[in-house]
């Protein structure tokens, strides 16, 4: 699963250009900046909760991009996580009246435990093997949630408070809390433990012979992206009030994995791009009502024909100097 | 680097110049407030029109369309017309909160949607902070009122209506020992848990067995071999029509003679495909009144194909009440304001609609669920008791 290409048209004006926006420091502190300004152009309820929902939706693909695009582990079953934070979140948030945001640890102790449990048997396991048993572990958290009894069973929890009472000011905490992660994982890629990320993904075997831990190091990118789904998962809970075992099915996984391939496996900007575009994609095609996923299922193919490295592709910086 | 720097900078000045001259809907720009006091009044409803419910979306879509040209007909409500705003929901939790933010953006003042329990309930509080009322046509959990939120209303029969008219049929059949079976969804276990408790309490026919399946098999021997071990004389499906029809037949199958009754999500044409003409003759359902059972409905039906080119199907009679008893609250409310029409909706006694007299109970539920009890009869469901 290697995702260094190197054919894009560099020969042309528009590529130079394009090549040097990509490389450029200031895309992400834009991003940012178009981010922070846009309720200053459009606050209806509608806006504000579609940008929510997509900036919630870049923090699930950061973190999953931790996995599959620096670790090159292919996860079929993020969602898991996703639910673990959402759940543990409700649950004591619900049941115990705790603030949403003092369930945070508590998310956190719970979600490397979840990365703990899934990741130790599966880890053992490569390439094909890894991605169906992620699939089943995916499912797994799922049908438990539907059947216990502290989930609320089928009917989910409901009632869960928000952070705050103003819309605009759940997306601003929103903002924050995905931008610092977007930044986390991007400098833990570029920590020592991420170049022992990159040398599993490009040769396990190699890793291992220059004395990479590569089991302990998969372990490790697991975790990380437990930790960041989990608390993507809080966002969510707090964002819907509501949530059932109906939002985290397998078609979720599959979006956020898209999101990540779609972007460029490995880059950050662009797998922030990714979410950006599926997560907005769907809601800008829902005039299209009954035709709604057929024209999104067409323009991703579209995008994977013209661009099959990705919109934003990673480049590493050892490869490019 | 320093090039692209300024360039960026002042792109981005552009742009924001640009468009915050171009809308005023930014937080700087004053909230302007979709449909005002002038112009049509607008009504949103959520439904689904993609996902695995797609189908029921033109049914409640259409009939609710043909409630609002009907009262335009006649001049509208309050001196003005009504509109029909209509958003997908997907039967997802996530697609219906942007669907309802939606709505709530382009300014409707009551909600008539709501088809898929799971999407509708994260959607509450969304129109509950607009101080928009609801009017929920189909969706029908105990959660949904368990809050007891003073904006939601619900004009379908309950989880624990539908419960009561099925243990009402089961003692009146004489049944002894019943098989409760469920498919694990938040609608199918509500019903199938209500019906225990409601036979612990009765003291007439027992609760043999309460046995879960999981949807979408093909093979259900497993469950039925359980079932059966039991030996009961009446077995209640609360799932849907794909699930009931292998059900039905495999009991058949396995030589079961006795009784089978299936809920709401039951009662389509489809099961009696699935089953086979044979096994599923004779298999009872609890319904509130369809399109089919509807007695007086003639004229309606009519007008409904000769607008649409196709007959009401499931939930079209309740989407049409549903429009029908928003225009009623804005006219006794006097004024499209949320608290009043909520009061309005209360206060509303005896609005005639297809399941009869309106009247709602504290719950905000209708006081007299209208289920009844339909029969298959050479594949086609056909009333055999109306319980009343």
């Amino acid at each position: 699963m290697t995702t260094r290409t190197k054919t894009r048209g560099q020969g042309t004006a528009l590529g130079r250009a394009a090549s040097r926006l990509f490389d450029s420091k200031w895309a992400g502190l834009a991003g940012l900046a178009v981010a922070a300004l846009a309720p200053f152009l459009i606050a209806t309820p509608y806006a504000l909760s579609v940008m929510t929902s997509a900036a919630i939706f870049v923090m699930l693909a950061s973190g999953l991009n931790i996995v599959v695009g620096f670790c090159g582990l292919l996860d079929l079953g993020y969602v898991a996580f996703f639910a673990v934070g959402a759940y543990t979140s409700g649950v004591l948030s619900t049941r115990f009246g705790l603030p949403l945001l003092m369930t945070v640890p508590a998310v956190i102790v719970v979600t490397v435990i979840a990365g703990i449990v899934i990741g130790a048997p599966t880890l053992r396991l490569r390439s094909d093997y890894l991605a169906i048993v992620t699939l089943g572990f995916g499912e797994i958290i799922r049908i438990t949630a539907n059947n216990l009894d502290v989930t609320g069973g089928p009917s989910g929890i409901y009632g869960i408070p928000g952070l705050s009472g103003s819309p605009v000011v759940f997306y601003y905490i929103t903002v924050v809390i995905v931008s610092l992660a977007v930044i986390g994982a991007s400098r833990l890629g570029r920590s020592r433990l991420g170049r022992a990320w990159r040398f599993v993904r490009e040769d396990e075997d190699a890793a291992e012979a220059m004395g990479v831990h590569t089991y302990r190091v998969k372990l490790a990118a697991y975790i990380a992206g437990a930790v960041w789904g989990g608390l993507a998962g809080v966002l969510f809970a707090g964002q819907l009030s509501a949530i059932s075992p109906g939002s985290f099915t397998f078609l979720q996984s599959a979006l956020v994995l898209m999101a990540v391939v779609l972007g460029g496996m490995g880059s950050t900007p662009g797998v922030v791009v990714g979410a950006i575009v599926i997560s907005l994609l769907p809601e800008v095609l829902r005039d299209f009502a009954d035709y709604r996923f057929f024209a999104f299922g067409v323009l991703l193919i579209v995008v994977m024909l013209v661009r099959p490295q990705g919109l934003w592709p990673h480049r590493s910086r050892e490869a490019s100097s | 680097m320093g090039k692209s720097r300024v360039a960026v900078i002042w792109s981005l000045a552009a742009a924001v110049s640009v468009l915050t001259a171009g809308c005023g809907q930014g937080l700087l720009g004053g909230g302007s407030d979709g449909g005002g006091d002038e112009g049509p009044i607008p009504l949103g409803m959520l439904i689904p029109q993609s996902g695995s419910e797609a189908a029921i979306g033109p049914y409640m879509k259409n009939a609710a369309q043909l409630a609002v040209d009907e009262i335009n007909g006649k001049g509208g409500v309050l001196g003005r017309k009504l509109e029909l705003k209509v958003a997908d929901d997907a039967c997802d939790a996530q697609t219906a909160v942007a669907g309802a933010n939606k709505l709530v953006t382009e300014g409707v003042k009551i909600s008539v949607g709501g088809y898929c329990s799971g999407a509708t309930l994260p959607t509450l509080p969304v129109f509950g902070k607009a101080n928009i009322p609801m009017i929920i046509p189909a969706a029908n959990s105990q959660e949904l009122v368990d809050q007891h939120l003073k904006h939601v209303f619900l004009i379908n029969g309950t989880g624990t209506q539908q419960a009561t008219a099925a243990v009402a049929w089961m003692t009146k059949q004489g049944a002894k020992n019943v098989a409760l079976v469920h498919d694990n969804t938040s609608y199918s276990k509500d019903i199938a848990v209500r019906t225990q408790r409601l036979l612990d309490e009765s003291g007439g026919p027992e609760t043999a067995i309460l046995e879960a399946v999981t949807p979408k098999e093909s093979d259900y021997s497993a469950n039925i071999n359980n079932i059966l071990a039991k030996k009961p004389d009446f077995v209640y499906w609360t799932g849907y029509f794909q699930e009931g029809g292998l059900i039905t037949r495999q009991l058949r199958q396995a030589g079961y003679r006795g009784a089978i009754m299936v809920g709401d999500g039951s009662v389509s044409e489809k099961l009696a495909e699935i089953a086979g003409p044979e096994a599923a003759e004779g298999v009872y359902a609890t319904m509130t009144q369809t399109p089919d059972t509807l007695q007086g409905a003639e004229g309606w039906i009519a007008s409904y194909s000769k607008k649409f080119g196709s007959n009401p199907g499931p939930y079209s009679n309740q989407a049409y009440d549903a429009v029908r008893l928003a225009a009623e609250a804005l006219k006794q409310a006097g004024s499209t304001d949320g608290a009043k029409v909520i009061s309005a909706l209360e206060g509303i006694n005896g609005f005639q609609m297809f399941s009869g007299p309106l009247k709602f109970t504290p719950d905000h539920t209708l006081s007299t669920g209208g289920f009844q009890i339909l029969v298959v009869k050479s594949g086609k469901f056909a009333l055999q008791d109306a319980l009343k």
